[in-house]
């Protein structure tokens, strides 16, 4: 046991994704002509192993939901690889993503926008196996007690509609509907900012007790930090396209080498007055990915006095100590 | 104590609905200072938004209405005078930013319009004196290049540049008091930290009171003096940050303050939970309406009478709930 555990064996990663680019054309003029390119991910690489979870942060429009589309193949990613289970799915066809999905699923932000309205509970926990052409009629009924079961729902949810749940409950509907096929990869974007703060427990609660029981592994984004911390094995910072920081939660959290983490942890206010504190605050806001500024994007934002020298560089993940990975710039990182 | 700016007292709104008339907002009391900020903290769906609204009498039409209680500002009951009277209040009296700037400004105007408009409407001033004015306001509010930003129209800024216009806007005529209602919750953090620092330099220069409306108990623990943490439409806990920080006596309170993680709390564990739900407006109980989620044994009674409200000093009161009254004054 301890020669599998250790260092000469690695077992095979989940998921590997090898600097992923997805590029939007932006269309305008007479002739409805490219203009330029909108860089929604530009070069992110990173793996997943089977029951870990990795956490994906950074503000909004840096491309954290395009990585998850992407990952999952609900879009063409431009460029790069995607790897599950050694099976490089990048170009995979729709049949080949239809038996893929069963082994990877997605539970999106909005429960109440992401669930069929005219559709029962039943009929929505049904679907996938439909879809996949599992079992008879009685095994889908028995499974979608399961799954009801599993997430917490009473069991006459099946004749109800998800407008009579609440946002939490529904939450865990998208949840159980993600479960259905028995998948080693969830990726959840944002599942729990759009819920209170009670329910909120309530729902990463669910996820770590699915994921002990089932050995799932997820990709988990969200932009609460202390959320993300609470959820993840490992964290990647992104910013504009790219990762700027990789590493274990708690190497990332209490020792932060690129100075977008630090303001990024800096920010979120502490639940505490007696912190009370004068912060570092971070100017601007995260500039456009149509025409990215050159070199360091977050070195231009702050205005950096060295962020010219990053200009032209090959601004690459550097290993700066065993498993903690930063992009390594001369602005951002001392 | 000095005397309150804004007094809010046994406030209590419904709305008449399909079912009959649902009480949103059930007996609140607050009170707030000029220069001082009190946050408003709760669960959606508890009344922290309609409690503002009725403030300002913007409450939807015609289902809403202020059912009891008054709102004491200045010497004047809110709640009672004419529209006329109420819309000299609104904006120049007392203002209010929301939590979403793109629909809260209008898109087919430039922002610098629609801050000239909110100046024209109150203050006498030339057409060019308010531009300049508003040029005056964007640049206070720290939006860069505000005499090219004053014609630019909503969809060109970004979140955070929106809500620095709403709240130029909200400024211009100096208030009083400024009510912001979840003014961050669209924002990230970076921005959120941007925008609350803001605001407090704004409160220090003009000495406002500020009414800070949030379901994030960093915001509030950061921000504000005071804090009312309201649910199911009743305030369950009011006082001091300091003191409802370190020692929050109602179990709401204590729940919420529980399950938020925190950075240093044990990764991958579970979190402390509040079980349940909010109870529904119309099976609302009598009595305790958290009894039904509290981790403390309750008699029937609880539900049936209500609790009442004990205050513990340093301006610390709690809806003291037969469940953990007795602890209150064993202390």
């Amino acid at each position: 046991m301890r020669m599998l555990c250790g260092n000469t064996f690695r077992e095979m990663s989940l998921l590997t994704v090898q600097n992923l680019k997805v590029h939007y054309p932006v269309r305008g003029g007479v002739f409805h002509s490219t203009k330029a390119w909108c860089k929604a991910v530009d070069g992110v690489s990173l793996s997943l192993e089977p029951g870990e979870t990795l956490g994906l942060v950074g503000e909004s429009g840096c491309g954290k939901s395009t990585v998850a589309k992407a990952v999952v193949r609900l879009l063409k990613p431009t460029a790069g690889q995607v790897v599950f289970e050694g099976h490089d799915i990048t170009h995979s066809g729709q049949g080949a993503l239809r038996t893929l999905r069963r082994q990877m699923q997605m539970v999106f932000q909005d429960p109440a926008e992401s669930l069929n309205p005219r559709h029962t509970v039943g009929q929505i926990l049904e679907e996938p196996f439909l879809i996949q052409k599992l079992g008879a009629r009685s095994d889908r009924t028995e499974w979608v007690d399961d799954l009801l079961r599993r997430v917490g729902l009473p069991p006459d949810a099946v004749h109800r509609y998800p407008f009579e749940f609440s946002g939490g409950q529904r939450q865990r509907i998208g949840i159980a509907r993600a479960l259905a096929l028995k998948p080693k990869l969830i990726v959840c974007d944002e599942p729990v900012s759009a819920l209170d703060v009670s329910v909120q427990a309530q729902v990463l609660n669910l996820l770590l007790e699915l994921q002990r029981a089932f050995g799932l592994a997820y990709l988990f984004i969200a932009h609460d930090l202390s959320v993300v911390k609470h959820m993840s094995d490992r964290v990647a910072v992104m910013y504009l396209g790219k990762i700027v920081e990789l590493a274990t939660m708690d190497e990332l959290y209490r020792n932060p080498l690129h100075a977008y983490t630090k303001a990024l942890l800096d920010a979120v206010p502490a639940p505490d007055p007696t912190k009370r504190r004068q912060r570092q605050l971070l100017r601007g806001d995260v500039p456009s990915p149509i025409n990215p500024p050159e070199g360091c994007a977050f070195g231009h934002r702050m205005n950096h006095p060295r962020w010219k020298e990053s200009v032209g560089m090959d601004l690459k993940l550097v290993e700066m100590k065993a498993g903690h990975w930063v992009q390594r710039c001369p602005c951002c990182v001392g | 104590m000095a005397d309150p700016l804004l007094n809010v007292r046994n406030l209590r709104v419904g709305f008449q609905t399909d079912q009959g008339l649902l009480t949103a907002v059930d007996d609140v009391s607050f009170s707030i200072e000029a220069g001082k900020t009190l946050g408003i903290v709760g669960e959606s769906g508890c009344g922290k938004s309609v409690t503002a609204m009725s403030i300002l009498r913007l409450l939807p039409q015609p289902a809403g209405r202020i059912l009891g209680g008054e709102v004491m500002f200045e010497g004047r009951d809110l709640s009672k005078i004419s529209l006329e009277e109420m819309r000299r209040v609104r904006g120049n009296d007392i203002a209010m930013i929301f939590q979403e700037p793109m629909t809260a400004l209008n898109p087919v105007h430039p922002v610098g319009r629609q801050i000239i408009e909110a100046i024209l409407l109150h203050k006498p001033m030339s057409a060019t004196d308010a531009l300049r004015r508003a040029v005056e306001l964007m640049n206070w509010v720290g939006i860069p290049a505000p005499d090219q930003r004053v014609n630019e129209y909503p969809h060109q800024l970004s979140g955070g540049m929106r809500q620095r216009v709403m709240i130029a806007m909200a400024l211009s005529c100096s208030p009083r008091a400024l009510i912001a209602d979840e003014p961050t919750t669209a924002l990230d953090v970076t921005v959120q930290a941007q925008i609350l620092e803001l605001l407090k330099r704004l409160q220090n220069e003009t000495g406002m009171a500020v009414i800070l409306i949030t379901h994030d108990l960093g915001v509030i623990a950061e921000t504000c003096d005071d804090v009312a943490v309201m649910y199911a439409g009743r305030i369950a806990e009011r006082g001091p940050v300091g003191q409802i920080f370190a020692r929050p006596l109602h179990p709401y309170t204590q729940g919420l303050m529980a399950c938020v993680p925190k950075l240093d709390h044990p990764p991958k564990t579970p979190l402390p939970v509040i079980p349940g739900m909010v109870p529904s407006l119309r099976e609302m109980p009598a009595g305790c309406r958290f009894a039904s989620r509290c981790p403390n044994a309750h008699s029937d009674s609880v539900l049936a009478e209500r609790q009442p409200w004990q205050e513990c000093g340093h301006g610390h009161g709690v809806e003291a709930c037969a469940c953990f009254a007795a602890t209150l004054s064993a202390k």
